[in-house]
């Protein structure tokens, strides 16, 4: 079956770690070169974060979201770099364009922030099972139903998808035009809004229903089939960053 | 014991012009096995929602009389209250499917998790429905990379685990193929056999003829009849109702053979073929 998820299934100490502290991590990465806004303290962050992603052998998926990431901030560094306020010193003139050292060094600190919480979230979505995260925050005291809607998106959707397909199909066996140019194709386009979206909205429901039977809205306490993945580590870690945040903080007020 | 007792039971959909069930009574008793026909849009549907309470509760609507299952009235008690008496499978396995389970042994357990079942219990009830439903072998699939029959399997498969008093099936078997019907109409007599009282919407009607106690005969919302199988089968107004009787019962109404010793057809093989036998030898 088609997943949405971006999870990749893989043997490493980096998938091992509890969702939780993962969690926190992103939290960590985002915290930390905000308390210490030095430009060595976010390299030193991103490069640990991009070590945790050699290490759970995803670096592979990570390019396109980089190279997506990397697309939009290229517009930043050309921006700053030409036109940033107290832009002094000329770094590389070519005719009438003038790149500066301040923009360039401003734009590099945005750029070094961004990916590193996008690698942060990185490390998160691509070793978590997406239900394994869930379960861990529907345990910790998140409500059920939250879970429930973000668990089943990651199934219902690629099912939508599936049911747009072959309504497309039907149509198109009963002579109407799909492939060709743009114009042909948004026309293609209209006629499958309707069955898709009522179609899912009587789906909706009748899961509802189902659901409803199934104890969904049951007030007992619930249980879980599986037992508690234990993660022997994650209180070490968790404390570790605690240790080291609390570092930064005393850093940054006495030094 | 009255199992279901339904009372003076009228209501109308919320966008309605008419009402869906108009004035239906009929009491059920434990362990029956019951079976309910009637044309398209006849009010089955409705009929088998009221009775886990979906109906008022989920549509809400104008509602009146009284629904009462095992001494619960379903007006006054919520839906995940009923759940724990009545189970409902529906027509449509596919959405069904709960979407947050990633195997069919983990879809099982979904209602178990809610009532709060200790794990272990849980483990012993999945075992014992994946092997009643047949469908051991695909336990660790997809739950939507089954086929349809076993997606249907597996939505009673859902419902039984949770071990209710009352299962209320609406044509639990429209995805099925004959050999598969019948293995889940016998599954579903087996379990009736064990004094759970089933109640089951179906357009088969030679197994609602072979399998089922009573029927119940709705027409345009209305309770027809209620009563045994070659008691409605033979009535001479069915074509009237959108309904055919049995294969066997209308061969054997054409050739004038009743059952012996009685003033009905025979509904079933087994019957049709004692009396036409008797009738030859």
């Amino acid at each position: 079956m088609k997943s949405i998820s971006l999870f990749v299934e893989r043997e490493s100490f980096v998938h091992g770690i509890d969702p939780i502290t993962k969690l926190y991590y992103i939290l960590f990465a985002i915290i930390i070169p905000i308390i210490l806004p030095s430009f060595t303290i976010s390299a030193i962050c991103l490069g640990t974060s991009i070590i945790l992603l050699i290490f759970a052998k995803v670096m592979r998926k990570t390019l396109p979201v980089y190279s997506f990431v990397f697309f939009v901030l290229i517009t930043v560094v050309i921006i700053q770099g030409l036109f940033k306020p107290g832009n002094e010193t000329v770094l590389l003139q070519l005719g009438p364009v003038a790149m500066y050292k301040e923009g360039l060094q401003f734009a590099l600190t945005i750029v070094f922030r961004v990916t590193n919480i996008v690698s942060a979230f990185m490390i998160l979505v691509l070793t978590t099972k997406p239900s394994d995260l869930v379960e861990a925050l529907v345990r910790k005291g998140m409500s059920p139903r939250i879970g429930y809607v973000i668990v089943s998106v990651f199934q219902i959707i690629p099912e939508m998808m599936t049911t747009m397909s072959t309504i497309m199909d039907a149509q198109r066996s009963r002579g109407m035009e799909t492939e060709g140019k743009l114009l042909v194709r948004i026309k293609a386009f209209i006629p499958l809004l309707g069955p898709v979206v009522l179609g899912s909205l009587i789906n909706t429901k009748e899961r509802a229903m189902a659901l409803e039977v199934r104890g969904f809205n049951s007030r007992n306490p619930k249980t879980y089939l599986n037992e508690e993945k234990t993660y022997p580590n994650s209180r070490f870690i968790q404390a570790v960053m605690l240790v080291l945040t609390v570092c930064a903080v005393a850093w940054r007020m006495f030094l | 014991m009255k199992k279901i007792v339904v009372d003076h039971l009228k209501y109308k959909y919320p966008l309605g012009e008419e009402l869906a069930l108009q004035d239906i009574s009929f009491q059920i008793e434990e362990g029956e096995f019951i079976g309910i026909i009637g044309k398209n849009s006849s009010g089955k549907s409705t009929l088998c929602q009221a009775l886990v309470g979906l109906v008022p509760h989920f549509y809400k609507g104008a509602y009146g009389g009284k629904v009462i299952v095992d001494g619960l009235e379903v007006k006054t008690h919520t839906i995940a209250e009923i759940s724990l008496k009545v189970g409902m499978v529906f027509q449509n396995p596919f959405t069904q499917v709960t979407g947050s389970k990633m195997t069919v042994y983990e879809e099982i357990a979904f209602g178990l998790e809610n009532i709060g079942l200790p794990r272990e219990e849980m483990r012993r009830r999945i075992h014992e429905v994946l092997k009643l439903m047949k469908i051991e072998h695909v336990k660790d699939r997809s739950p939507f990379d089954l086929s349809g029959g076993q997606m249907q399997r597996m939505a009673i498969a859902s419902i039984i685990a949770m071990k209710p008093d009352v299962l209320v099936l609406d044509e639990p078997t429209s995805q099925l193929d004959p050999a598969g019907s019948e293995e889940v109409f016998q599954a579903i007599q087996d379990l009736s056999g064990q004094g759970i009282t089933v109640i089951m919407a179906e357009h088969k009607m030679e197994k609602v003829a072979q399998y089922c106690n009573r029927v119940l005969l709705l027409h345009e919302g209305k309770l027809v009849d209620f009563a045994a199988p070659e008691k409605i089968f033979s009535r001479n107004d069915l074509e009237t109702y959108g309904v055919a009787a049995p294969v066997y019962t209308r061969v054997c109404k054409a050739l004038g053979m009743k059952k012996q010793g009685c003033d009905s057809y025979p509904v079933t093989l087994k019957d049709a073929e004692l009396a036409l036998r008797g009738s030859l030898g």
